[in-house]
């Protein structure tokens, strides 16, 4: 046992949850040839900014990264967790990216974890934090978080390039997880919205919240969309705005779709023709992502296709009883999630589809992860 | 009228109605009829006198109420559960084989001639048990005590209480308290009655104050004829059957293996190359705990971590009885397995079936067969005659027969049914005459040797019964040959098609394929071999066909976990299929970027990126016709619709099925080909209907351990200390219950879950379950481990879970034994078993302090707990360990040296020490003062700026600034200047106190007990001490501590002297009286006295007085000198005979100690 056996594994892909798992298993890993044949070779500026914040969340971690920055060796050491912990996130992506592995490792942590994130709050890309707030939160309580401690807090919106967002995210630690038996999808009974601007007018918002408002109504009477309208330093830095969907069904089912338009100058960015295409009117945003919730919730299962992944993870972390849920199609991100649960874990799923909803029923049974650190009172 | 009048004019009689008769006679009517006098005699002696006392015995009752409830463990052993573990042991000599021998004899009617390794016996309709013996060294007993669900105690009852038993007691108090159970032998040493009562219960008290009161100790009073006696045996295997076993938390979470035998796998032509080289071994036993999955590390106890090469169940060499309605057991079901013994009749391996048959029962003969019946009775049927009897038989050499052998491809897909069927098939054709019987035989090896090279991961249960099944198979196969010779030809060439076909099969042979293909084939075959024998060569257009109807189904399990499970071919298929079904697996729309692209390996690289959404294809949901799709997803919808959708989860199962797994029809012979015959049958039933049956099913079985409980209670109450526990049951808080019923429930709802799935898939998801038997293969093993294998100590494979492979700090609360005469010093290093494993580590002793800090000790407090920091891998807060320094066996004393539990681990240790650092001024200005001889850097006074110090005297000061600049230039480096609270004189010393880290050494050194003779004892890392000794080497001593008489110089004081001008002023009181020293005596001393006559007389009276009572004084003197010198001839003589006495008296007692000693050695020899 002198020396520590690595487990090979090759590029970028999911990234994030290869370090979580690693992490949570204590499985020490090296990945090879990550973007070795692209431009811009190694790891991206995102991604060394993930491992500053495995870092500063753990302890006696080891990182080790070559000089092109194509291959990573990273060896867990203990989830600390901990009160005033502060890390400046990279701008490239916005602090969903971060947040996402952050909640399932603060909750094997030694301490109750605390932690300010600065930086991008909200991008298209990734989770916004208001959906962190409002629904992926409710899918962790499922699981025998307690509700008390698990708060995030937005303190300042900053959206791309520029970010100065800033968010106080706290999680409980827990001993262990406990199994779902999470199939009832539900229906729909309210359609909660939060929107926000950041240094442009509050009128952006008006207009989303209208237009979004207008393709709820054929549907649901029950429809609340907030605004947030941000001035001065909890602003941040860049000029944008954003929305954020939440369906909520009879069954305790939180349903998700967001997205975050940055009117800020991009052009140092590689990916100017996306950004180009956001910008088109509020309301053609609000309509699209009013409509991306109710393509969700066609799709059915218990959560909304971004969180697959994370159900997943926390299904396969349960104490070792059957958790049995449902879900829309696997999306591909969901689908890794999958293969790297087998890798890390050894936890298989079974999959049941059901056709007259399209829907598919996944089984396992949990690796009876406990939570090691936590100190004997 | 006459009587009317008499009646009348008599008075009746009036009964009293009070009075002290009335009182009696009520009473003693209250007495017939059974009513409880409640009056006491005293009725206030038993009221409440004080509320406040009322109140706290109140409150204690409720305290020790809730104290007895723990908290529910929730039960995950979902199969038949392994046997018991029954460890029996005992200081050497004490009779432990012969116990075992006893109670299998008594179980099995059996005799074992030597214990070696576990002995698994069938006990009962539900029970089994695993006998194992302790072997004397302190490895073994640790093994054992991590293992054993019941631990028997033997004790000699002539001799007492060995150190052996209470050190086996100790540690398994440490990792998890089993069941233990006493029992005392040779009591037939014991010739006075008196004295052996005298002693059981003497020893039956010592045994109760170590374990618990009222603890089981079993007396065996002696032997008959070389055993125990037969009822007492019979009790004692009673008590064994009826003792319930608690779950221990670190068993329930790990998966172990208790091998009962160990097989040499590594390839001939290699251990001939190289004597020395690496082994594959396979170990085989029943798995306990917790499920074990494939990938999973495991740790050997005694050799190493090795990870699993191959994981397969067999068939339980010891199986419970079928399920029958009878009492008792059949004597054939009285089985037993002790393979390491020698004993059990058939061994079933991967690799081949080892028949073993005791000398004195090969009897068979040809005349046997002729009559037809079985000769040996007593033994009924044996499970190896039929085999040596047909082995007998053979005509044919091995060659012959080899070449005429065929494989048969559905010979090896047999299921239970239709083996039974097969079976049913030869039973009632009994005329397989003799040639067939052994052809079969011989077939079956050959399939058996085919079956080799099939990759591990198959499901070994399978294998058996395929095993059986292909031989009896070819059984009518044959018939069917002999019948008509003429289809020989063409059968021989289906066959070796077939054979072929198998192997291929065998090649990309997958969990999921043999899956679906098993149900199918359980019923086709059947009919298929009959089509087989009649059609031909026909069938077999028809066979792609089947294969296609198999494929379709479109596995998602496949698709995501499929790249790296299946081969090659199988991997095509499903990519295929992918076309075929996206329509419900994929979202809409994503056809290039879904699936397909994530199994592609050239997208390593790809965006890692939770959220997945395609603007471009939303619907206008503006239509209204659009959102009616959904409009029953939401509330404002069709309720009725929205409650059926969840319901299909269960419901839709058929229907699902059919459209999807596409059952298809064989037009020619009409039979029709269902995939889904495992299928849940009941699945039309309702959700609720569903839930309802689960929560009866908890209920039952809450029912049903609860009254278990309540007997167990009723066991504890038996031998219990007169509480009774059971009038508190009623009040046991909901809570518990509630939690109760909650685990319950769970477990149903996994069960209901688990026994949905197909057996491989579930083997895939929740690893095999505890109590199959398992056959773990090892690769690379050292050598030493096959060498030195030794069956009498047992070979424990646990699991290592998340995490347990890394080695890190761990702190625990230790507590050094009461009966450990020497405390424990830090640095020294110490062997640990914790866990699984057993290592050598250093630990730092530390203490906390008020402060929180952590406080260095050199040893470890006599009587109570300290802290412990070692390096070592990782284990789960809340796991015991014990400590020793010494394992071998003929250490006299108590050899666990320290019992300790695992608070957490950490990255880093917090421990520091005091240090003192001392310097001397060497330059004093006022209150501030440059010390040196501190410091040896001005670096290190930077770091300790602001620090406190302190002189001797007790002057407080600061450490300021390195005082370089201050002094003169040429000053050396280290000087700091520090203030003071006051000026301190150059004879001060300046004392700072600090506190530095103390490093942990990383370092362990795992016990590698198997892989070395086991008589010898395992050294590692030496202390101290002993290195001291060896080299002899004297204890290095440092002058400065040591304590030298303390001279100190007598004080000389100068005169006091006033100033004449202070004196002239000072009172007179206080003025020193200077006189002139007199030269002359004064008048007194001259003056002389004359006496008068009647003084002189009076004066030589007294003087008279005074001689007579001097010398009457002097004469008591003289007399009692002589009375004291006689009384000290006297003593001195009796001192004489005591010390003889004593003498004699000591050396019979060392010749006594000597004789037991030298017979231990010589029963250890």
């Amino acid at each position: 046992m002198g020396k520590t056996t690595y487990k090979r594994l090759k590029g970028s892909q999911s990234f994030r949850q290869r370090l979580l798992l690693a992490t949570l298993s204590s499985t020490p890993i090296i990945i090879d040839e990550i973007r070795a044949d692209d431009m811009i070779p190694g790891l991206l500026r995102h991604e060394m900014s993930l491992l500053r914040l495995f870092e500063t969340v753990s302890d006696d971690c080891v990182v080790e990264v070559n000089e092109t920055g194509t291959r990573l060796k990273y060896k867990p050491g203990i989830i600390m967790g901990g009160k005033n912990l502060v890390h400046s996130c990279a701008l490239t992506r916005s602090m969903g990216y971060y947040l996402e592995p952050l909640l399932v490792l603060g909750l094997f942590g030694k301490k109750p974890l605390s932690i300010r994130l600065k930086g991008v709050t909200d991008d298209p890309k990734d989770l916004s934090v208001d959906t962190i707030r409002n629904a992926t939160l409710h899918i962790l309580k499922r699981f025998g978080v307690p509700s008390e401690g698990l708060d995030l807090k937005i303190e300042a919106r900053g959206v791309a390039p520029e970010g100065g967002g800033e968010v106080l995210l706290t999680v409980p630690n827990v001993q262990s997880l406990t199994a779902v038996q999470w199939v009832e999808e539900g229906m729909v009974k309210k359609i909660r919205g939060w929107t926000f601007s950041a240094r442009v007018s509050s009128n952006f918002e008006h207009s989303m919240r209208f237009a979004a408002r207008g393709i709820f109504n054929n549907l649901l009477p029950d429809v609340h969309i907030f605004n947030d309208h941000k001035s001065g330093p909890a602003a941040g830095k860049s000029p944008g705005y954003g929305i954020s969907l939440v369906a909520e069904t009879t069954a305790g089912c939180y349903i998700s779709a967001d997205t975050a338009v940055s009117c800020g100058r991009t052009e140092e960015t590689g990916e100017i023709d996306v950004e180009r295409r956001e910008r088109k009117p509020a309301e053609d945003t609000g309509v699209e992502i009013a409509s991306c919730l109710l393509q969700e919730i066609e799709k059915g299962g218990v959560v909304d296709s971004t969180h697959q992944g994370l159900l997943f993870i926390l299904c396969a972390l349960c104490q070792q009883d059957v958790s049995k849920v449902r879900v829309g199609t696997l999306s591909p991100h969901g689908v890794e999630t999958l293969r790297n649960l087998k890798e890390f874990l050894g936890v298989t799923f079974s999959f049941r589809p059901d056709p007259s909803t399209g829907t598919v029923i996944l089984t396992c049974v949990g690796s009876g992860l406990i939570n090691l650190s936590r100190k004997l009172s | 009228m006459a009587a009317d009048d008499l009646m009348s004019s008599q008075k009746s009689h009036r009964t009293r109605k009070s009075g002290p008769t009335m009182r009696k006679k009520s009473e003693i009517d209250k007495k017939k009829r059974g009513v409880a006098d409640n009056k006491q005699p005293n009725p206030r002696a038993f009221s409440v006198r004080s509320v406040v006392k009322a109140k706290r015995l109140k409150i204690r009752a409720v305290e020790k109420e809730q104290r007895r409830i723990h908290l529910p463990t929730a039960d995950r052993t979902y199969g038949e559960p392994p046997p018991f573990v029954v460890v029996v042991q005992g200081p050497p000599g004490v009779g432990k084989s012969l116990v075992i021998k006893s109670l299998v004899k008594h179980f099995t009617h059996q005799n074992v001639p030597e214990v070696r390794g576990p002995i698994t016996i069938v006990q009962g309709k539900k029970k089994r048990i695993q006998f194992v013996e302790c072997p004397n060294d302190i490895n073994g007993m640790i093994d054992c005590a991590k293992v054993a669900d019941l631990a028997i105690l033997l004790i000699d009852g002539s001799y007492g209480f060995e150190m052996e038993t209470f050190e086996f007691l100790n540690i398994m108090q440490v990792h998890g308290f089993p069941k233990v159970m006493g029992v005392l032998t040779h009591l037939d040493k014991f010739k006075d009655v008196k004295k052996l009562r005298k002693t059981k219960q003497r020893l039956k008290h010592r045994f109760w104050t170590e374990i618990y009161n009222g603890a089981k100790l079993f007396y065996l009073s002696g032997l008959i004829h070389g055993k125990y006696s037969q009822r007492e045996v019979l009790n004692l295997s009673r008590f064994i059957s009826v003792i319930k076993f608690h779950p221990l938390s670190w068993r329930t979470s790990h998966p172990y293996v208790l091998a009962d035998r160990l097989e040499d796998v590594t390839p001939p032509e290699k251990i001939q190359m190289d004597k020395k080289c690496d082994r594959n071994i396979t170990l085989y036993g029943y798995l306990r705990g917790c499920n074990l999955k494939k990938g999973m590390k495991v740790h050997i106890a005694g050799v190493g971590d090795y990870s699993l090469a191959g994981v397969t169940a067999l068939p339980d060499p010891c199986p419970l009885p079928s399920a029958a309605k009878k009492k008792g057991l059949r004597d054939r079901e009285k089985l037993f397995y002790a393979p390491m013994s020698g004993i059990g009749d058939l061994l079933y391996d991967k690799d081949a079936v080892y028949i073993n048959i005791n000398d004195h029962l090969v009897q068979y003969s040809k005349t046997d067969e002729v009559n037809g019946e079985p000769a040996n009775k007593g033994r009924g049927k044996d499970v190896g005659e039929d085999l040596v009897k047909s082995l007998q038989n053979t005509k044919y050499s091995v060659d012959e027969k080899l070449e005429k052998t065929f494989i048969n491809l559905f010979g090896k897909k047999t299921s239970a049914s239709s083996e039974r069927k097969l079976e049913e098939d030869a039973q009632s054709s009994p005329e397989g005459s003799d040639t067939e019987s052994s052809e079969e035989f011989q077939s079956g090896d050959e399939v058996d040797d085919h079956e080799m090279d099939v990759d591990s991961n198959d499901g070994k249960i399978k294998e058996k019964t395929e095993l059986r099944g292909g031989r009896l198979r070819r059984k009518a196969i044959f018939k069917d040959e002999d019948s008509d010779e003429d289809g020989d030809d063409d059968n021989d060439d289906e066959e070796a098609e077939d054979a072929e076909s198998d192997g291929n099969e065998d090649e990309d042979e997958d969990g999921e394929d043999e899956s679906v293909s098993d149900s199918q084939d359980s019923d086709e075959d059947d009919v298929e071999e009959s089509e087989d024998k009649v059609l031909g060569n026909i069938s077999k257009w028809k066979e792609p066909l089947k294969e296609k109807g198999r494929k379709k189904n479109p596995n998602l399990m496949q698709i995501v976990y499929g790249a790296s499970a299946s081969s090659a071919t199988a991997l095509i298929n499903e990519n295929n299929e992918i076309s075929d079904d996206e329509d419900f697996f994929k979202p809409k729309g994503e056809h290039s970027k879904n699936l397909g692209g994530g199994l592609d390996a050239g997208h390593v690289n790809s965006e890692d990126c939770s959220k997945f959404v395609n603007y471009g294809n939303l619907k206008n949901w503006k239509e209204k016709e659009v959102c009616e799709d959904i409009r029953d997803r939401f509330t404002t919808g069709d309720w009725s619709k929205a409650a059926l959708r969840n319901k299909n989860s269960v419901a839709g199962d058929e229907g699902e099925d059919d459209e999807l797994y596409g059952d298809f029809e064989d037009l020619e012979t009409g039979e029709k080909h269902n995939d889904h015959e495992n299928m849940e049958s009941g699945t039309n039933e309702d959700v609720e209907a569903a839930e309802r049956r689960l929560k009866k099913l908890a209920l039952r079985a809450k029912f049903d351990a609860q009254s278990d409980k309540s007997e167990l209670e009723d066991d504890d109450n038996d031998n219990g200390d007169g509480i009774n526990p059971r009038n508190s049951e009623a009040k046991e808080p909901g809570f518990v219950d509630k939690l109760k019923e909650e685990l319950e429930i769970r477990k149903q709802m996994n069960l209901l879950e688990l026994n949905d799935l197909d057996e491989d898939t579930r083997i895939e998801i929740e690893g095999y379950r505890t109590g199959t038997y398992l056959r773990l293969e090892i690769h690379n093993v050292p050598y030493e481990m096959v060498d030195f294998f030794d069956p009498c100590h047992p070979v424990l494979i646990g699991g290592i879970g998340f995490g347990e492979d890394s080695a890190g700090y761990m702190q625990a609360r230790l507590k050094k034994h009461r009966w450990h005469k020497k405390v424990l010093k830090t640095r020294d290093p110490i062997i640990v078993s914790i866990g699984w494993r057993r290592y050598q580590t250093i630990p730092v002793y530390a203490i906390e302090d008020r402060n929180g800090r952590h406080r260095m000790l050199k040893y470890t407090p006599e009587h109570m707990h300290c802290l412990a920091m070692f390096w070592g891998p990782l284990v789960p807060p809340n796991t015991g360990f014990v400590a020793f320094q010494n394992l071998s066996t003929n250490q006299t004393g108590f050899r666990i040296t320290a019992t300790s539990v695992v608070l957490e681990y950490n990255h880093q240790t917090h421990i520091a020490k005091k240090i003192k650092l001392v310097g001397h001024p060497c330059k004093i200005k006022k209150n501030t003062a440059f010390i040196k001889d501190m410091f040896t850097s001005d670096l290190e006074i930077a770091r300790f700026e602001g620090s406190s110090v302190r002189t001797v005297s007790g002057i407080r000061g600061q450490v300021k600034k390195a005082g370089k600049n201050m002094l003169d230039n040429n000053a050396q480096e280290g000087i700091a200047r520090c203030t003071f609270e006051d000026q301190i004189k150059m004879s001060d010393i300046v004392f700072l106190r600090a506190w530095t880290p103390v490093e942990v050494p990383q370092f362990y050194n795992p016990l590698t007990t198997a892989l070395q003779p086991r008589d010898k004892t395992w050294t590692g890392m030496k202390t101290f001490r002993e290195l001291r000794s060896e080299h002899n080497i004297p204890i290095p001593v440092n002058k400065d501590s040591l304590y030298k008489p303390i001279e100190r110089k007598t004080k000389k004081f100068n005169p006091l002297v006033i100033p004449k001008k202070l004196q002239a002023e000072l009172p007179f009181a206080s003025k020193p009286k200077n006189k002139p020293a007199r030269k002359r005596p004064d008048l007194d001393a001259r003056r002389a006295v004359v006496m008068e006559p009647e003084e002189r007389k009076a004066h030589a009276i007294v003087q008279h007085y005074k001689l007579m009572s001097k010398v009457k004084i002097n004469k008591k003197k003289a007399k009692e000198q002589e009375k004291r010198k006689a009384y000290e001839a006297e003593k001195a003589k009796k001192e004489v005979i005591s010390k003889k006495r004593n003498r004699e008296e000591r050396r019979e007692r060392y010749r006594t100690e000597d004789k037991q000693k030298k017979k231990m050695r010589r029963g250890q020899d």
